[in-house]
């Protein structure tokens, strides 16, 4: 299968580039249509409540006040979900986190909307509430959703083998405890969504910020009581999404889709940086218990894992982010006796669902921190303990699933990272540096002469690394498939489009580059178009790093149909044999080498001999199996495989870590957009080092302290040095020539090989994420007392 | 956020006189990095105002002299014009740094000196630099004018002696006379746009193996900007080898216990802001500090 490309794999420049850089794209909010209003939220302060009236009096019949939304004015379904529709469009007698929202008001102008909604008299009672995930399922715990009569949202059990037998045929057996975090997506754009009513044979139009216009339009159709057809989702351009405008432009689009109908006028809701930080759901707070038993040589013969996540109020997209952890909870090592149970669990914290890595991170960190502390017990390296127990082709992953007909690069990635980065050497050069440390004790505030430690004492150097397999695409999660239109014109420029949303990673690009390779012409003869619910067929959503496997499948596709319509036309214009070999590249066709036309001089001759130029591809995902009762079978139809490494410093004084370098080494199979590559590495690595270190949204009693940017801290430029992308292009049956995922594998890998690093250089491990300031220092988190700011005073 | 007029006066008799009524509703703004993010959060600070006086194109209030030893900075002058003054620089290099670990680039280009300390936050960066220099203000309102030390005219967080009738209009900082060496220190948790949780100011100065002069002012460990002159005092004279120098920053530690009490941070911050203490006066006394 191997092939000369001429365009894939080469640096192309974005599609969407110079809009961007010039600031002529248009972003959701930059629609302003005739008579559109806009909208306020109607809030109260409280993480569960019963709300018992709403007094609209003090602002009915205001000049300000062109509707009031409530769910009396929902025709279809009142709660809504990606998985399960449990969230209310709005709320009737209660809320269950501070984010929700009872009723909307709809009006010319927001400041006076804002007003108006102070005037507003909600009675509620508060009720009690729940916060600890793991105080969820005790028996008098309170119920957040009554309906459900559980807090438990999913439990997917996995066992093969025999853990006990396992633990009992090895040498040593340890138990740790790993936690992660509640982290915000941070895309820089808050949410905007424009509902334009169509009048009543035409149905609805909707225009936003929106990641999975599919779902979005299955959605609203439901609130609406309308059919898919008479909604149609257009998307504007993104500013970012990392899996975070799902459920919640699902939820907005909606309500201003109600607005609309309600008023008869565009209705826009935008978002502030708070509301967006207050209301979108989040990643997964997860509580790890790892119980592994190993041989003195090195080899894990059991694990045994137990897993909560805080799902907080809402299912949203719990059942599938707990179902990617269960798979991938072991790592990518070849375990006898595997006995895992990932649940998720309702409380009344902000709710959590998709986020980029999807349930990935956090078992990564776990079980990447805990080889590590394995190898570290046997006098292993880093690389030596995986390198025993990494997985190979032939082997059979923690589900039961053998890994075949893809390139099983996991020791390749691993030992490229490791030549790249120097690794042996300098983890070696690390630990065996004088170790001296400083351990505050809060009894002694005050400290003594042998506490300090002078300047050049105090910076630490460590290097750390994590692996890990990926299972590509939605898996067992559901169907998988994706469509892509590609449509030549006479003059042999052509248009594209594919199901999947261009949500910043650069897809038009890639998919253009598939096209122009398989038709022998350039990416810039490609006018992608935008897409739209009513003209684009139903690819499923944009999430999993499934486009370029996927979508690119399908773009592929259309472009071969389209070639084999050309094919037999050449053949009989110019007289040639069968045996004769056609090509197309340069922009030009050629048979055995000989050229006979230019790709333009081709598309006008088929257009004028009458031949349809338009084609939709297709791709499907192969069969993959699941068995619910034992977390047994094949979970993905590929996988892809990642290393990464971590160099840091480590301020031992201050518990500052810088991370100065990440080497990146990641199998995604053939790489077609080397740019959007490099760039998705960029990117992924720089929100794992967020993830790893400085970010965090914590909340007391619920209410979420960090709602804007100056408190919750995602690095800047200056917080992290170079990052070094590496790929490994393994051979792949699926996709387009082999090409498969890479978005979520770049993110998932930072925090562990940062943890692992700060062992390398100060010799303690910590469990608990994000490695900031007080967990450095302390082995802990701090949290103010209230969530009063003296500023605000 | 309120219905603002926003007046532009051109000198500062105008704005003088624009202020001059008390007029609760009217309050100064230069770079606003302050004024409008806090009432865009609906500070109660802000909460009365709708009329602000903008001072940004005040000529008496831009610019940086240097005359008699002293260094005169108008009041509206930017970090990023400060930082790029020459004489500030080379003379004041704790306050060209201070400046620059302030926000980012925007936010440099836009915010103001005295709108630091007239706002007061535990965590104005320019605060312990100023102190530590020994800086006094300059302001006026319609009845004349008073100059006073930074130290008295900053009373508790968020708060100032400033009246409603007054504009700062400059900030005099006398230059170090003598060999002081010393640094600035801020700690966030990044290293831009980030608000501190720790900054020190100091400047010490050695004569014959002894402390002659010591000024030490810290940041965000304190409810504001603070200066330890009872530490100054008891260590100037006193050898400048490392027991003294721990000594110092223990004593730090004693005095951020006393004047702040223990919060929920202090178990992090306590003992970080003694070892930066020490490792500053280490790094000035045995050199790498500045
Ligand atoms: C993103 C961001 C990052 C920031 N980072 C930092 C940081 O790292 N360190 C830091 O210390 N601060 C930081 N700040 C806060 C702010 O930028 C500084 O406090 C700045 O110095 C305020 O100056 P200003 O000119 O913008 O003040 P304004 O907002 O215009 O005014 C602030 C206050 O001072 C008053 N005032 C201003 N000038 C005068 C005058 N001449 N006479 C009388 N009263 C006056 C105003 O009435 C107001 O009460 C940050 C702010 C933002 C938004």
């Amino acid at each position: 299968m191997k092939k000369n490309f001429s365009v894939v794999g080469r640096p192309v420049i974005r599609e969407d580039g110079f809009e961007k850089v010039t600031g002529s794209a248009k972003f959701a909010d930059d629609l302003k249509i005739e008579g559109m209003l806009y909208t306020a939220m109607l809030r109260i302060p409280e993480t569960h409540a019963k709300i018992n009236s709403i007094d609209f009096s003090a602002i009915e019949g205001s000049q300000y006040l062109t509707a009031i939304c409530t769910r009396n004015d929902i025709a279809g379904i009142k709660k809504i979900g990606v998985i399960k529709n449990d969230q209310p469009v709005f709320c009737g007698d209660k809320v269950v986190t501070p984010g929700d929202v009872i009723a909307m008001l709809a009006g010319e102008s927001e400041e006076e909307l804002h007003k108006l909604i102070g005037k507003i008299k909600v009675d509620y009672t508060p009720l009690p509430v729940l916060t600890d995930p793991l105080k969820a399922l005790d028996e008098n715990a309170l119920l957040i959703n009554e309906e459900a009569g559980t807090n438990l949202i999913v439990h997917h059990p996995l066992r093969k083998g025999d853990v006990e037998k396992g633990f009992a045929q090895s040498d040593f057996v340890i138990e740790r405890k790993y936690t992660t975090q509640l982290i915000e997506h941070a895309y820089i754009e808050p949410e905007s969504v424009t509902a334009i009513p169509m009048g009543v044979s035409r149905g609805i139009k909707i225009i936003g910020s929106i990641q999975n216009p599919f779902t979005t339009r299955r959605i609203v159709a439901a609130v609406l009581n309308m059919p898919l057809s008479k909604v149609r989702i257009e998307q504007s351009h993104l500013g970012g999404s990392f899996g975070g405008k799902d459920d919640t432009m699902c939820m907005l689009s909606a309500r201003a889709a109600v607005a609309a109908l309600k008023t008869g006028r565009p209705v826009k809701i935008r978002y502030t940086r708070e509301d967006s930080i207050l209301e979108s759901y989040k990643r997964h707070p997860y509580i790890m218990n790892y119980k592994a038993g190993f041989s003195k040589n090195g080899k894990i013969n059991a694990m045994k894992i137990d897993i909560i996540a805080d799902g907080g109020a809402y299912v949203s997209m719990s059942p599938f982010v707990t179902w990617r952890t269960v798979v991938q909870a072991t790592g990518p090592y070849l375990i006898e006796n595997v006995h895992t149970d990932v649940r998720a669990v309702h409380t009344n914290n902000p709710y959590t669902g998709a986020m980029r890595g999807f349930g990935s991170p956090q078992p990564i960190f776990a079980q990447e921190s805990l080889m590590d502390e394995i190898a570290s017990m046997l006098n292993l390296s880093p690389v030596e303990i995986r390198r025993i127990n990494g997985l190979k082709a032939g082997d059979k992953t923690a589900t039961g699933q053998t890994l075949q007909n893809h390139d099983v690069n996991l020791l390749t990635v691993l030992e490229t990272a490791v030549e790249k980065s120097d690794f042996t050497n300098k983890w070696k050069d690390n630990r065996e540096n004088k170790k001296i440390l400083f351990e505050p004790d809060f009894s002694n505030p005050v400290l003594k002469d042998n506490d300090f430690i002078r300047p050049e004492d105090s910076i630490k150097r460590g290097i750390g690394l994590s692996v890990s397999l990926r299972g590509c695409s939605l898996g067992g999660e559901g169907i998988d498939a994706a469509a892509a239109y590609l449509s030549l014109q006479s003059d042999g420029t052509i248009y594209l489009n594919c199901g999947l949303a261009e949500n910043g990673q650069g897809l038009k690009t890639t998919f253009s580059i598939i096209a122009a390779e398989v038709l022998g012409t350039t990416a810039e003869n490609i006018y992608y178009l935008e897409l739209n619910t009513g003209i684009t067929p139903d690819s499923g959503p944009t999430v999993a790093s499934r486009s370029t496997l996927m979508g690119g499948g399908a773009v592929k596709n259309a472009a071969e149909i389209i070639k084999q319509r050309l094919i037999p036309l050449i053949k009989s214009e110019w007289k040639l044999g069968d045996e004769e070999e056609i090509e197309f590249a340069g922009n030009k066709v050629s048979a055995s080498g000989k050229e006979l036309t230019t790709f333009p001089g081709l598309c006008r001759l088929a257009y004028s001999r009458g031949i349809c130029l338009a084609a939709i591809g297709w791709y499907k995902s192969p069969d993959v199996h699941w068995n619910e009762e034992n977390g047994q079978g094949d979970a993905y139809f590929t996988y892809v495989y990642g290393c990464q490494v971590a160099e840091v410093r480590v301020n031992i004084v201050t518990g500052e870590i810088y991370v100065d370098r990440v080497t990146a080494v990641h199998d995604a199979g053939k790489i077609i957009n080397k740019l959007g590559a490099e760039g998705q590495v960029y990117g992924g690595v720089t929100q794992g080092v967020g993830y790893g270190v400085f970010e965090e949204v914590t909340h007391e009693n619920g209410l979420i302290r960090e709602l804007n940017f100056d408190t919750y801290t995602i690095p800047t430029s200056k917080d992290i040095g170079e990052i070094i992308p590496v790929f490994v292009e393994g051979d792949d049956a699926n996709g387009a020539w082999g090409a498969k995922s890479l978005g979520e594998p770049t993110l998932e890998l930072a925090s562990a090989a940062i943890a692992n690093a700060v062992y390398n250089a100060v010799g303690t491990r910590l469990y608990n994420l994000p490695l900031n300031l007080e967990e450095v220092m302390l082995g802990k988190k701090l949290r103010p007392v209230n969530n009063k700011r003296g500023s605000l005073a | 956020m309120n219905n603002i007029e926003i007046t532009i006066p051109k000198t500062l008799q105008e704005a003088l006189e624009l202020i001059s009524g008390g007029n609760e509703g009217i309050g100064i703004i230069a770079g606003g990095t302050d004024v409008v993010a806090g009432m865009r959060q609906g500070s109660n600070r802000f909460g009365g105002i709708n009329q602000l006086v903008d001072v940004n194109h005040i000529k008496e209030m831009k610019g940086i002299t240097g005359a008699g030893g002293i260094v005169t900075i108008g009041a509206a002058e930017t970090f990023s014009g400060i930082i790029s003054n020459k004489i500030i620089r080379k003379e004041l290099p704790l306050l060209a740094k201070a400046c620059g670990t302030i926000g980012s680039v925007q936010i440099r280009n836009r915010a103001t000196i005295a709108g630091n300390f007239v706002n007061n936050a535990p965590c104005a960066d320019t605060v312990p630099v100023l102190l530590a220099y020994d800086s006094t203000i300059e302001i006026k309102s319609l009845a004349g004018k008073r100059e006073l030390p930074l130290a008295e005219f900053l009373k508790a967080p968020y708060r100032t002696q400033l009246n409603s009738d007054e504009i700062v209009t400059s900030i005099k900082v006398p230059l170090p006379k003598g060999d002081f060496k010393g640094d600035f220190y801020k700690l966030g948790r990044r290293r831009a746009v980030a608000i501190s949780r720790i900054t020190l100011a100091l400047l010490i100065e050695i004569k014959e193996s002894r402390i002659n002069r010591l000024r030490i002012a810290s940041g965000a460990v304190t409810p504001i900007g603070t200066r330890f002159n009872g530490i100054e005092k008891e260590f100037e004279g006193k050898t400048a080898d490392e027991k003294t120098l721990k000594a110092i920053a223990s004593r730090l530690g004693e005095r951020v216990i006393e004047v702040t009490g223990l919060r929920w941070s202090s178990e992090y911050k306590l003992p970080v802001v003694q070892q930066i203490c020490y490792q500053m006066l280490y790094s000035a006394v045995y050199g790498g500090g500045k």
